[in-house]
């Protein structure tokens, strides 16, 4: 039983801005959140990696295929940081993968969907991206310092992703007709998600991650921080916005929008987007095949979840 | 020495890097580890980048973009070996492959070092300190897998064996080698390197009990797994080709 | 290691919360016992520290080969400072689409 005192005091300290380390006391709620929250991301980075990791041998030169390898290195990388900082909080990395391919466990929409040309990574390299960053960036201040640490970490890497995503959509925006149409339908694809991306305006009070400071600024907020960088850099380009409603008001200072359909998201990320089934299977299927690696190199305790 | 006679050389030893650099980047997102997807990602980057180092020495003798030698060829253009162009197999295979592939690649850049054509030794200088990561990695794997469990031992040398046809052809002579040696610019012909990669190999076989008669220099056939330094490739390479310029081939004008 | 006095431990400290652990210094001491008392005497005494990680050290590897750590090809693709050219290819594009948009109307 946990000391209502103890609670109180633990959430004095983070509403004061204290931070917490990863061997102190903290209110099992505070760690179970903490748990979910950190494992969701890192589940994300590794499903993340496979969208992109379709084009890695088709990318169209030398410099385009070593950045798209040194990108999903990157995010790998990441899903190995937050592992890290989940399993010091007390989940074990089997785990997480286990319960990441059994479907138990979620990762962003975004990864849920196919993608179906060149185009496609461009526009995730520079908006998916981008978007991620914005959510991140604010994730750098969360109450769990080694989160809040590794996402500096993580923010400083990524600072490329975007550039080189970006930059893939100017050369193609700079190109032939094809080129455009292909950046332009791409867009057209990833919008719907890249709405999705930051959640539902959930009210800040029912917010429990937001209570704990794990997150610290909520879904609302991070979009309209999104399009009000995003949407001018998109369209002066040439690029439309597949949103008729998408306008910027002057009297609120806020973005309007066509609210996104978000029964498709909790469809989505519930396992029922159009690529769900087909990369967690890919996931699960090498998973199962890797497995006598690990137990060659660490033992049985590799196998057991 | 006329600069398009180096050309042959160029081109198989950029190949090879290319072609391995893509089998290491298909494991990309799925190795057995976190840890060593990070590290296969790296590799597969290096390889890329002593390619594109190649290719722009051929650039500047072709007057051709590094991308349109690399990608604007036809699959018989191509130069590298057999052993490099074998889908990415399970991670026995690709770690027996790292490990022979680096042994063979360490000796040639070694020679390459002593070449008279004086923008190649130089380059090869940077290519091997990249390179002693890659041997590092490839040796302890040997070792893990050797020593592991009976299935990782199994495994091992089950790679070892199907590797071992594919491996003279490595050595084979590129074209205009014999031109190549007589001006200094191969300090050797390749075939002379075969004795040389063994030394390298032998020890650490033997160290972790993967030596047999059929894995030795005796167990080697002539011209066992030549053809590609002449551009004669497999089914493997093609489905391969067929990936990498999917994008390219939209359009090879554009600029991507 | 002088082993008459004991072990070198290195300390590692937090300046502020949440801040990343730095490396402070190190010092000797007969157990890790004291080699924690000490650490908060030689790195803690003047309130510079709100905690401190203290580590033997010989349990410290290290990496320093330059051959294993800066890399000798080109490597500007994974780094934000290499796209500088979306600049001017932006600031180019933007001003294309402005020309066909005035032109349209």
């Amino acid at each position: 039983m946990e000391d209502q005192a103890q609670i109180d005091e633990f959430k004095a300290r983070i509403d004061a801005g204290g931070k917490v380390e990863v061997g102190d006391w903290m209110p099992e709620d505070y760690r179970t959140r903490a748990i979910r929250f950190i494992e969701m991301h890192g589940n994300s980075e590794l499903m993340g990696a496979l969208p992109e990791r379709d084009w890695i041998l088709r990318a169209p030169s030398l410099r385009r295929k070593l950045a798209l390898t040194a990108k999903i290195q990157d995010e790998v990388g990441h899903g190995q940081l937050l592992y890290r900082v989940a399993e010091d909080l007390g989940k074990p990395r089997e785990a997480m993968l286990e319960d990441l391919i059994a479907g138990r466990t979620k990762f962003h929409n975004v990864f849920h969907y196919p993608t179906r040309t060149w185009a496609d990574v461009a526009i995730i390299g520079w908006l998916v991206d981008a978007a991620a960053i914005v959510s991140q960036t604010a994730l750098r201040s969360s109450s769990y310092a080694p989160y809040a640490r590794t996402m500096t970490r993580i923010c400083w890497e990524e600072a490329f992703h975007l550039k080189q995503g970006e930059d893939a959509v100017l050369t193609l925006m700079a190109g032939t007709e094809r080129q455009k149409e292909m950046c332009q339908e791409a867009l057209n694809r990833w919008w719907g998600p890249l709405m999705h991306m930051h959640g539902p305006n959930t009210p800040a009070e029912r917010d429990g991650d937001l209570a704990w400071k794990i997150k610290t600024k909520c879904n609302y907020d991070l979009r309209q921080e999104f399009l009000a960088t995003y949407i001018p850099k998109i369209r002066e380009i040439g690029l439309e916005v597949p949103d008729p409603n998408m306008r910027h008001d002057q009297a609120t200072g806020s973005w309007l929008y066509t609210e996104p359909d978000w029964e498709e998201l909790k469809t989505v990320v519930r396992g029922a987007g159009p690529a769900s089934q087909e990369r967690l299977g890919f996931r699960r299927f090498n998973y199962e095949e890797t497995r006598w690696v690990r137990d060659a190199v660490l033992g049985s305790a590799s196998v057991a979840a | 020495m006329i600069d398009e006679k180096l050309v042959p050389l160029l081109m198989a030893l950029a190949d090879d890097e290319l072609v391995l650099g893509y089998r290491d980047s298909e494991w990309t997102g799925i190795a057995p580890l976190l840890e060593e997807d990070v590290a296969l990602s790296s590799m597969a980057q290096d390889e890329i980048g002593h390619a594109r180092m190649f290719y722009e020495m051929v650039s500047g003798i072709l007057d051709k973009s590094p991308d349109s030698i690399a990608l604007g060829r036809e699959p018989s253009g191509f130069h590298h070996c057999r052993l490099v162009e074998r889908p990415r197999g399970d991670w026995a295979y690709s770690m027996a492959r790292q490990f022979l592939y680096d042994a063979a690649d360490g000796v040639r850049l070694e020679m390459l070092t002593r070449s008279t054509h004086k923008p190649l030794a130089l380059g090869v200088a940077k290519v091997i300190r990249e390179e002693k990561y890659h041997r590092m990695h490839g040796e302890s794997w040997i070792g893990k897998l050797a020593h592991g469990t009976d299935e990782s031992h199994r495994r091992l040398e089950a790679a070892l064996l199907q590797l071992w046809p594919d491996l003279p052809g490595f050595f084979e002579p590129v074209e205009g080698e014999a031109e190549l040696v007589k001006a200094g610019v191969l300090p050797e012909p390749f075939s002379a390197l075969l004795p040389r990669w063994w030394q390298v190999v032998e020890p650490v076989l033997a160290r972790h009990g993967l030596h047999g008669p059929n894995l030795g220099l005796n167990a080697f056939s002539d011209h066992s797994g030549y053809g590609g330094r002449e551009g004669r490739h497999s089914e493997d390479f093609v489905k391969l080709w067929n990936e990498m310029t999917l994008v390219y081939g939209v359009d090879p004008e554009a600029v991507w | 290691m002088d082993t008459t006095v004991g072990d070198v431990y290195e300390v590692f400290r937090q300046e502020e919360q949440g801040d990343p652990f730095r490396h402070a210094g190190n010092l000797l001491a007969p157990d890790d016992d004291l080699a924690l008392q000490y650490a908060r005497d030689l790195y803690g005494r003047r309130h510079e520290s709100v905690r401190l990680w203290v580590v033997r050290r010989a349990a410290i590897m290290e990496v320093k080969d330059a051959d294993l750590l800066a890399s000798q090809l080109d490597r500007t693709y994974r780094e934000g400072a290499g796209y500088r050219i979306t600049v001017e290819k932006r600031k180019a594009l933007r001003a294309r689409v402005a020309a066909e948009r005035g032109e349209a109307k």
